[in-house]
C-alpha cells in the first residue's frame, strides 16, 4: 500500500486534482480524495510534483518483433491477409524491458503487428514493467492491425503478387470484407465479420497519405466497426472526411525524418479533430516500426507547441489511447478502483522539457 | 551606414562568465557593432532601424554540429543518397558542399527554428568519409553560404562500413579491419606529409593531401563512433596527434575518464531511438553532464535530416531533463560547436565583431516547450518572421 500525498493529480480526462491524495491497495487504485490517512500504507510525499496516468502508447512494434532474427516476429508476410494471428506469441519482453519506458512515463504499449500485410493481426497491450507476462498483459485481441500503405505494396508486388497497386490492396481488403458475410466463410471470415459486421475489436488502420486514408474511410463507411488511423501524417488533408467518420488518429512520430512526413503538415489542426470529438493519440513509430521512448512526448509537445491545451494534449497521452484499446476500464486515469499505474513527475513535461520522472508505479509496485 | 538597435530584449550572450541581462544590441554591416545595458546615443547613425525585442529573449543563432541536409536528399519524388560515396573504404578528399541540394526545403525548417550554421557532413558508409563544411542557412548557393570547407574530416567506425564492404565480400567486414582501415590510412598520410616536408616530392594524392591539415591540427576529425567503439577512435586519434570529436558517442557514459583524458570533444546525438541490440542498446544522454562537469566540450546534434531539424530543441530539453543546467545546455547547441566548426570568432556568442547571427525567441527554447522563434537574423539581416 502507497499513500501518495501533496501531488497534484492529472486524471486523464483533462481535470486536474489539488489537494488530493492518492491510496493504493495491491494492483489498483483505492481511494483518491482530500487528507487520507492509512497506518499501513507507506507514504510517498510528492509535493511540487505532478502526477500523471501511465502513459500508453497504442501502437509500438517493440518487444512485437521478437527476439532478432531474419523474419521479424510482428511481420507474417506469406498471406497479405492473416486477421487470426495474434502478437500475443511474438512479445519478447526483455526487449520492452531494455526500453525503459517508464523513464518517459510510458506504463503500457499496445504490441502491434507490422505494416505489410492488409490485415496483420490482433494488438496486445502490455505493461512496461519487468513482471510476470500474466500480471503484465492487460489484453491480448485488443484491435485488429491493418495497413494500406506502401509497405503493402513493396512486400507483395515485390514477389509479383497481389497486391502490387494501392488499388490492389483495398481490393483485397474489401474483398475479405465481402467474402466474410457469405454463410459459407471458415473461420478466418468469420473472425472477418465479428469484426467488421459486428465490431469486435476496433480496427487500426496504417494510411499515411491522404489518398490512404480517404480510401480508407470511403471502405469503412459501410463497417460496424471503430475506425482508427495510425501514422495520418497527411490527416491535415482529409479533416472534414475525418470528422464526419469520427474516426480516431494515432499520429505517427513526426521527429523522424519529419520534413518529409511533416512537410507542410497543418498539426495545429488536431486541435479542430479533438474539439470535434475524434479520439486522438500519439505513437513513438513511424511505418509500423517503433523509435525510442523520448519521442512519444516529443510528439505530445509539437502538439502543444501548434496551440493545443497541455491538458487535451495530456487526454491524448492517456485517457484517449487506454478507449482506444479498449482498456479504459483498467488504465488511462487516475480514479478509484483502476490500476495504480502512474508517474510522480517533478513538472509538467508537456509545458516544460525540466520535468522528470521521479517515481514510476506500475500495478501498484514502485519500479523506477 | 545602415543600422540596427535590437532594444528592450533579455539578451542571452553565451560569452563566459555572462549572466542574463536586459539590454541592446546594435548591428551594423552585418556584424555586432556594440552590445550592453544602453548603447549610447554617439554609436548610432541618423539611419537606425529599431526592433523592439521586449518580451523576448535574444540569443545568438542556433548551431547544429552534425547535419545532412541536401546530402540525404529528401526533396524529391523519391530519396537520394548524395551522403555516401561507397566506393572505397577511404573517400577522404571528396567535398560534401558538391553534394548538397540548394533548395532542400530542411534550411527553411532550420532558420525559422533559430538554426543559423550548421556543419553538413557526408554520411558514415566508409571509414574515411570526405570533407564536412560550415555553411549559414540561409542562401541560394551553398558556396556562398559556406563560412569554413573543410572544417573536418569525417571517419567512420562500426556498422555502416562494416556493412557497406562486409556485404561484397571486401575489408572491412569486422572492426578489426576498420580499425587497420584507420592505422593504415593515418600512417600513408603522416608518411606522405613527412615525405614532403623534407623536400620529395611523392606523387600527387588527393586523400592524403586532405589529411595534411588535420595532421598539423588545423581541422579536427570528426569520429563517428558509439559504444566500445570510441575506444579505437581515441586510440588511434591520439597516436596521432590529430583534434577529433567523438560523433554519436552513444554509451560515452562507460569511458568517461578516457574521453576526459583523451582531450576530444563529444558531439552526442541523435536520441530517440529504439534501444536495439547493438550499437544502439545504451543511448544515455545523461553522460552529456557528466561530462560537461569534467570540462569535454559537448555539443549536441540530431543528424537532420534523419531527425527533424527541429528536434534539437528537443536534445537541448533531455539534456536539461537530466540535469544539465539550462545555460550550459544552450552553449551545446551555440559556442560549444563553434568550437567544434572552428568557427568561433565568427559565431556562437553575442559579442562585438562578431557576425550578426541572432534570434529573437518567445521563450526559452529547450526549456519551455512552447517556445517559438520570432526573428532570425543572419548577418545582420532578418531572413525570417514568424506571422503572428
Amino acid at each position: 500500500m502507497y499513500l501518495i500525498k501533496n501531488g497534484r493529480i492529472h486524471v486523464g480526462d483533462g481535470t486536474v486534482l489539488d489537494g488530493c491524495d492518492i491510496l493504493t491497495e495491491g494492483r489498483v487504485i483505492r481511494d483518491i480524495a482530500p487528507g487520507i490517512c492509512c497506518q499501513e500504507a507507506e507514504v510517498i510525499d510528492a509535493s511540487g510534483c505532478e502526477i500523471f496516468p501511465g502513459f500508453i502508447d497504442p501502437h509500438s512494434s517493440v518487444g512485437a518483433m521478437g527476439m532478432p532474427s531474419r523474419y521479424l516476429d510482428n511481420q507474417e508476410k506469406t498471406d497479405p491477409l492473416t486477421p487470426q494471428l495474434n502478437v500475443k506469441y511474438a512479445i519478447d519482453p526483455d526487449e520492452i524491458d531494455a526500453q525503459e519506458f517508464y523513464k518517459s512515463g510510458i506504463t503500457a504499449v499496445g504490441l502491434t503487428p507490422g505494416n505489410a500485410n492488409v490485415m496483420g493481426g490482433q494488438i496486445a497491450v502490455c505493461k512496461t514493467a519487468h513482471m510476470k507476462m500474466a500480471d503484465r498483459l492487460v489484453k491480448e485481441k485488443a484491435a485488429l492491425k491493418c495497413s494500406v500503405t506502401s509497405e503493402v505494396k513493396s512486400v507483395y508486388g515485390g514477389r509479383n503478387q497481389m497486391p502490387k497497386t494501392r488499388m490492389g490492396a483495398f481490393w483485397i481488403f474489401q474483398e475479405a470484407l465481402r467474402k466474410a458475410k457469405a454463410p459459407e466463410e471458415q473461420e478466418k471470415g468469420k473472425l472477418i465479420c465479428e469484426i467488421f459486421e459486428k465490431g469486435s475489436m476496433p480496427a487500426f488502420v496504417a494510411a499515411q497519405t491522404a489518398g490512404e486514408i480517404q480510401g480508407v474511410l470511403e471502405m469503412m463507411k459501410t463497417e460496424h466497426t471503430s475506425l482508427v488511423l495510425v501514422d495520418g501524417y497527411e490527416f491535415d488533408r482529409a479533416l472534414e472526411e475525418i470528422k464526419r467518420q469520427n474516426a480516431g488518429l494515432i499520429l505517427g512520430n513526426v521527429s523522424d525524418c519529419s520534413q518529409v512526413t511533416k512537410h507542410g503538415m497543418d498539426l495545429g489542426k488536431i486541435c479542430d479533430l479533438n474539439e470535434n470529438g475524434n479520439l486522438v493519440a500519439f505513437t513513438a513509430s513511424n511505418g509500423g516500426f517503433s523509435e525510442g521512448r523520448e519521442v512519444f512526448l516529443w510528439t505530445a509537445i509539437e502538439v502543444y507547441r501548434a496551440g493545443a491545451d497541455a491538458e487535451e494534449v495530456v487526454k491524448m497521452m492517456t485517457l484517449n489511447p487506454a478507449k482506444m484499446l479498449g482498456v479504459s476500464d483498467r488504465i488511462g486515469t487516475l480514479e478509484t478502483g483502476k490500476d495504480a499505474d502512474l508517474s510522480i513527475y517533478t513538472g509538467h513535461p508537456v509545458k516544460t522539457y525540466a520535468a522528470r520522472v521521479r517515481t514510476s508505479m506500475i500495478n501498484g509496485e514502485v519500479v523506477f | 551606414m545602415a543600422q540596427t538597435l535590437i532594444q528592450n530584449g533579455t539578451i542571452y550572450t553565451m560569452e563566459d562568465g555572462d549572466t542574463v541581462f536586459t539590454g541592446e544590441i546594435l548591428v551594423e554591416d552585418g556584424k555586432i557593432k556594440k552590445i550592453g545595458t544602453r548603447i549610447p546615443e554617439e554609436e548610432l547613425s541618423g539611419d537606425v532601424e529599431v526592433i523592439d525585442a521586449a518580451g523576448l529573449n535574444v540569443m545568438p543563432g542556433l548551431i547544429e554540429a552534425h547535419s545532412h541536409i541536401g546530402l540525404f536528399d529528401f526533396n524529391g519524388e523519391s530519396s537520394v543518397d548524395d551522403a555516401n560515396e561507397m566506393t572505397n573504404p577511404v573517400t577522404l578528399s571528396i567535398d560534401a558542399r558538391y553534394s548538397v541540394n540548394p533548395q532542400a526545403r530542411e534550411f527553411k525548417a532550420a532558420y525559422s527554428h533559430g538554426i543559423t550554421t550548421m556543419l553538413l557532413t557526408p554520411g558514415s558508409g566508409n571509414v574515411f568519409c570526405g570533407l564536412p563544411f560550415a555553411l549559414k542557412t540561409y542562401g541560394n548557393n551553398v558556396f556562398d553560404m559556406s563560412i569554413k570547407a573543410p572544417c573536418a574530416v569525417k571517419i567512420a567506425l562500426g556498422g555502416n562500413p562494416k556493412g557497406t564492404y562486409g556485404e561484397r565480400n571486401q575489408l572491412p567486414m569486422t572492426r578489426m579491419g576498420v580499425a587497420q582501415v584507420l592505422w593504415d590510412t593515418f600512417r600513408k598520410a603522416k608518411d606522405y606529409m613527412e615525405a614532403k616536408e623534407s623536400g620529395d616530392h611523392p606523387a600527387y594524392d588527393a586523400d592524403m593531401e586532405a589529411m595534411i591539415p588535420a595532421l598539423k591540427r588545423e581541422i579536427p576529425c570528426k569520429i563517428h563512433c558509439t559504444q566500445h567503439d570510441m575506444l579505437t577512435a581515441i586510440e588511434v586519434a591520439n597516436a596521432y596527434g590529430v583534434r577529433f570529436s567523438l560523433e554519436h558517442a552513444w554509451g560515452a557514459s562507460n569511458y568517461i575518464d578516457e574521453i576526459v583524458e583523451s582531450g576530444c570533444d563529444v558531439c552526442y546525438g541523435p536520441i530517440g531511438t529504439y534501444r536495439a541490440a547493438g550499437e544502439r542498446r545504451k543511448v544515455d544522454i545523461e553522460a552529456v553532464k557528466t561530462l560537461d562537469e569534467r570540462g569535454v566540450n559537448v555539443a549536441l546534434i540530431t543528424d537532420s535530416p534523419i531527425l527533424s531539424e527541429e528536434s534539437l530543441y528537443h536534445h537541448i530539453g533531455e539534456a536539461v531533463r537530466e540535469g544539465v543546467p539550462y545555460l550550459r545546455a544552450l552553449r551545446m547547441v551555440t559556442i560549444n560547436p563553434a568550437h567544434v566548426l572552428g568557427v568561433e570568432d565568427r559565431v556562437g556568442t553575442l559579442r562585438e565583431g562578431k557576425d550578426a547571427d541572432l534570434i529573437l525567441v518567445k521563450g526559452r527554447p529547450g526549456l519551455d516547450t512552447d517556445a517559438s522563434v520570432c526573428k532570425t537574423m543572419i548577418d545582420g539581416k532578418v531572413i525570417w518572421q514568424s506571422v503572428s
